[in-house]
């Protein structure tokens, strides 16, 4: 395996599947280069903004504090929720952020906000962080796309989903999205197996693969003669996006999502659910080289709004636990027995917090005063706390973090050099992080 | 009345409607006035254009900028049969004069006025109040100005969320001041970027460090829009009934308020009880404002050649940024206003050009200048061109399901239009930067509706082109040809196509043809 790669082996045998009639379309397959693997990202994107004294940095016995207990971690002194006992087993990996303060505390503005690093209205249209880091990490000629995401749900910010000023070649492969409604539909329960599949991914039924080559001949015609007379950005990104497609339809890389190739007793610890499966195929990604996988917990499909606990935060809360805790510990204990923990950082967090004070629905409202976020693996200095909020909940008392210094913190543990720039769609050069960015020093490895 | 008649007269027998006699000429003569701005330029650059478009490649054009999709194999038929030397500008009065022209135009001005509705879930939700309103605006042929002073001065009352979401049907600007948050600022930035192609965001917080525009000048500008307040809901901002006559401002962090003042930096002679946002609408739309009708054609300018004659199109005045072309902005803008800001008199006098009517084509690969525009750059078409051009092109009908997005959230079926807009959405403003993503590729190549289209049991157009017993081979591909690319093949192409049916001796090999045309890039740019 020193010279030949699995890598290298997949793209011998796409092209030796195809032959020479797609070689055309393959060849660039053949120039892909090696460039030293950097770290991957994994997004834990918690949808409705979760209950930071519910989770990671809880107050009981205090008016504010809920009903729930604390447990000691694998880390003298730290503690968190009793709902995520596997969690505590891996707070070495951990840092708690638990002093953000982020100012936007409505859902659409703060998705936007915590995604991109900056309020939504201004004329420039910023990348989400995906495809900004991604774009950073991508190795050019990969099998698949530099950045997947995982049932987004998008409704608060579609902005906040999409590539902005980079444009559609950033943009996120997406699986798994509208797999959850807001109600339950009868016979849907279950279709996240089918869900977190490439939409389109194979040719249309009946059609042979003979046929599908003589399609893909006379339209590469076509892209020649065209482009020979116009080729501007419209029509060369066209014949760009075809050609990564139709690798990515040919590609055995393509069976990363095809989770079947897993031990069941694997499948069943990360939980049978959209988020579990979610995560599973998260790490299946990153063992392929995709630099940046985003999965989102939200709703549940029982008429709760995911972590947007405005009603009976502390029963949502539980079961969102019981999601979260066993997917995101399982998948930080399979990349660690992979040796890949090292190299993916994981990030969990929601556009804003709760407020520490019960309302008279026993739940949580928006909160972007003080609350926390967690970075994990590879490039963070594991088992620490950073900041400090107090005894009530309602004030950062100890270092205080906005979102631009977390988010710079993300790009350096991921080996990002924050000063390097975009051009925006304004004409102005933009960098990865703004200038009054300061990394989170203490918690970087 | 009378106007009301013409419209309907205009609907029914879109023939009758050949333009205004009384711009008839002056169309002409505006057109010519572009043509020889754009040559001098040449001329002074040793610049050789590209040649004239042929009536296929204006045919394609012309329909896609003014109707929004390709036109119909038929459509294109009979344009490229006929013989009439004003066949171009016949053409044009007819598409201004039909229900596409406003269904378009609904589109294109919700993203030059409501940008906002892709990443703001309240404004999503209240667009089809505000494309109601854009409709009935457009099917009245409302002047640029009118249109202006309703959306600038309209009276905002109190509402509750019902009244938002509810009330859709009944068309109102209120989601562009909804899109704003209800601020001052924001309505202040918005408004002077779009009607006045003028950025002062930046001296929001300060003075712009590059454009002579101070802080006080922003925020006295700001102070027009004082009236306007707003509530917060746990998730929703609902309008309150405005203060029409307060005219003044707080500057954040400081104690300095400040009076509404125009961006000329003259005042009104205040009335007691004015409207305030009354008389900034007078201002902004009145004869004497140096910037409104210029702010228009450029935007429209853009619109039709992928860049404005000043760029980018919202930093018109006080930057660096200066026109390519300056007298010929300032005629444009003469005329627009001579002519009661009449859109439809420039989107004639543009399309008569022959600046509009150069050919994509170019035999060199070097980048040109741009701003000579002695070539139609390829743009990008937006989410809704697409799919009403591959509607178009197959014969595709909506299986059903709705358009609403809140249907969607409910997990109903959405329509396969609502579908595949939303899987092309984001494109950016310069239609000249669009790209493809491999998400779009492969719904294009794969998906369910490009499927149905290309199939032999499904699509109607393919349907007919193999089944009619009249039809010989070189007709059917002459046929799928018009019905995707507005053309007929060349020589080349339809031999390489003949060749391909043969070897395949079955049906399927038109089906395959017409998928391959409907995924090349001709089909997906507007060249």
């Amino acid at each position: 395996m020193s010279r030949f790669s699995r890598r290298d082996w997949l793209r011998l045998s796409t092209m030796g599947a195809f032959g020479a009639s797609m070689s055309g379309w393959l060849e660039n397959l053949a120039a892909a280069a090696h460039p030293e693997r950097k770290r991957s990202c994994i997004l834990l994107w918690m949808n409705g903004g979760p209950s930071q004294l519910d989770t990671f940095d809880l107050k009981p016995g205090q008016a504010n504090g809920g009903p729930y207990k604390e447990i000691a971690t694998s880390v003298p002194g730290i503690k968190i929720s009793e709902h995520l006992p596997q969690l505590s087993r891996h707070m070495n990996d951990m840092v708690l952020i638990r002093s953000m303060r982020t100012k936007e505390a409505d859902h659409g503005r703060a998705t936007y906000y915590l995604r991109t690093g900056y309020v939504p209205g201004g004329p420039v249209h910023y990348p989400t962080l995906g495809s900004l880091f991604s774009k950073e990490m991508e190795q050019p000629n990969a099998e698949l796309p530099s950045f997947v995401s995982v049932a987004p749900y998008r409704f608060f910010s579609p902005a906040a989903y999409d590539p902005g000023f980079l444009g559609p070649q950033y943009a996120p492969l997406v699986v798994g999205e509208n797999q959850q409604s807001l109600i339950p539909i009868p016979g849907r329960e279950n279709n996240y197996e089918e869900g977190l599949k490439v939409q389109d991914i194979a040719r249309p039924e009946g059609v042979s693969a003979e046929r599908e080559t003589a399609r893909l001949e006379l339209l590469r015609d076509m892209q020649d003669d065209f482009l020979q007379k116009r080729s501007a950005i419209p029509s060369l990104s066209q014949r760009s996006a075809y050609e990564r497609a139709v690798r990515l339809m040919h590609s055995s890389a393509v069976k990363a999502f095809d989770l079947d190739e897993e031990p069941k007793k694997l499948r069943d610890a990360y939980g049978r659910n959209l988020f579990g499966q979610g995560c599973l195929l998260a790490r299946r990604l990153v063992e392929r080289g995709v630099p940046f996988v985003e999965v989102t917990l939200g709703n549940l499909g029982n008429l709760s709004l995911g972590w947007d606990t405005h009603v009976e935060n502390f029963d949502n809360v539980k079961k969102l636990s019981q999601v979260l805790d066993p997917a995101w510990a399982t998948l930080m204990h399979d990349l660690k027995q992979r040796g890949m923990l090292e190299t993916t950082t994981i990030v969990w967090m929601g556009e804003f917090g709760r407020t520490p004070k019960i309302n008279d629905n026993r739940g949580r409202d928006h909160w972007a005063n003080s609350w926390t976020t967690v970075l994990a693996g590879g490039g963070v200095k594991g088992g620490q706390v950073v900041g400090k909020t107090s005894s009530d909940g309602m004030e950062v008392i100890e270092r205080p973090v906005g979102v631009q210094d977390f988010l710079a913190t993300l790009a350096v543990a991921l080996g990002i050099d924050i000063k390097n720039q975009n051009r925006s769609n304004v004409g102005r050069p933009i960098r990865i992080a703004d200038p009054s960015a300061k990394p989170i020093t203490e918690a970087l490895a | 009345m009378v106007v009301r008649f013409s419209a309907i007269l205009a609907a029914v027998f879109p023939f009758l409607m050949l333009g205004d006699p009384a711009y008839g000429s002056d169309t002409q003569k505006l057109a010519d006035e572009i043509d020889r701005h754009i040559a001098g330029h040449w001329r002074e650059t040793a610049t050789a254009p590209a040649d004239r478009a042929d009536d296929a490649e204006f045919l394609r054009r012309v329909y896609l900028d003014l109707t929004g999709r390709i036109p119909s194999a038929e459509e294109a038929r009979t344009f490229l049969a006929d013989k009439r030397a004003d066949k171009r500008a016949r053409l044009v009065d007819t598409l201004l004069a039909g229900s596409r022209y406003v269904a378009h135009f609904t589109n294109v001005w919700r993203t030059w006025l409501l940008p906002e509705a892709g990443n703001n879930f309240q404004v999503k939700l209240q667009q089809g109040g505000f494309e109601a309103w854009l409709k009935e605006m457009l099917v009245r042929n409302a002047q640029y100005d009118e249109m202006a002073r309703e959306l600038i001065a309209f009276p905002i009352e109190g509402g509750s969320e019902v009244d938002l979401f509810i009330g859709n049907g009944s068309g109102s600007p209120l989601p562009y001041y909804a899109a704003k948050e209800f601020k001052p600022e924001n309505l202040a930035a918005g408004t002077a970027r779009v009607f006045l192609g003028i950025n002062v965001e930046c001296a929001q917080c300060h003075d712009h460090p590059f454009a002579s525009w101070k802080r006080e000048q922003f925020w006295s500008y700001a102070a027009f829009f004082s009236g306007v307040k707003s509530k917060r809901t746990m998730d929703f901002i609902l309008p309150e009934k405005d203060e029409k006559d307060k005219r003044e401002l707080k500057i954040p962090g400081t104690e300095r308020v400040a009076q509404a003042r125009f961006l000329d930096g003259s005042t009104p002679e205040w009335k007691q009880g004015a409207n305030s946002r009354a008389a900034l609408a007078e201002w902004m739309t009145g004869s004497n404002n140096p910037y409104f009708a210029r702010a228009a054609v450029n935007r429209v300018w853009a619109y039709f050649f992928g860049a404005g004659l000043i760029d980018p199109i919202d930093e018109m005045v006080g930057g660096d940024h200066r026109p390519s072309h300056p007298e010929l902005l300032d005629i444009l803008a003469r005329e627009f206003a001579a002519h009661h800001f009449d859109v439809k008199f420039l989107y004639r006098a543009i399309t008569a050009s022959q600046a509009y009517q150069l050919t994509s084509a170019s035999a060199s690969k070097s980048p040109e200048d741009r701003a000579l525009f002695a070539r139609m750059p390829l743009r990008g078409l937006t989410a809704e061109q697409l799919f009403d051009s591959v509607a178009m092109a197959t014969g595709f009908r909506d299986s059903g399901g709705s358009d609403n997005i809140l249907s969607g959230l409910l997990g109903n079926n959405r329509s396969a239009r609502a579908e595949f807009l939303t899987r092309f959405a984001n494109r950016p403003e310069r239609t000249t930067e669009t790209q493809t993503s491999i998400l779009q590729a492969l719904s294009l190549m794969n998906g369910k509706m490009m499927s149905a289209a290309t199939s032999l049991e499904r699509s109607e157009t393919l349907a007919a082109v193999v089944d009619a017993p009249f039809l010989d081979n070189e007709r059917r591909i002459e046929t799928l040809y018009l019905a995707s690319l507005s053309r007929k093949p060349e020589a080349k192409e339809l031999s390489r196509a003949l060749q391909f049916v043969r070897k395949r001796s079955s049906n399927e090999a038109y089906a395959d043809l017409f998928w391959a045309l409907l995924n090349s890039p001709e089909f997906i740019v507007n060249h």
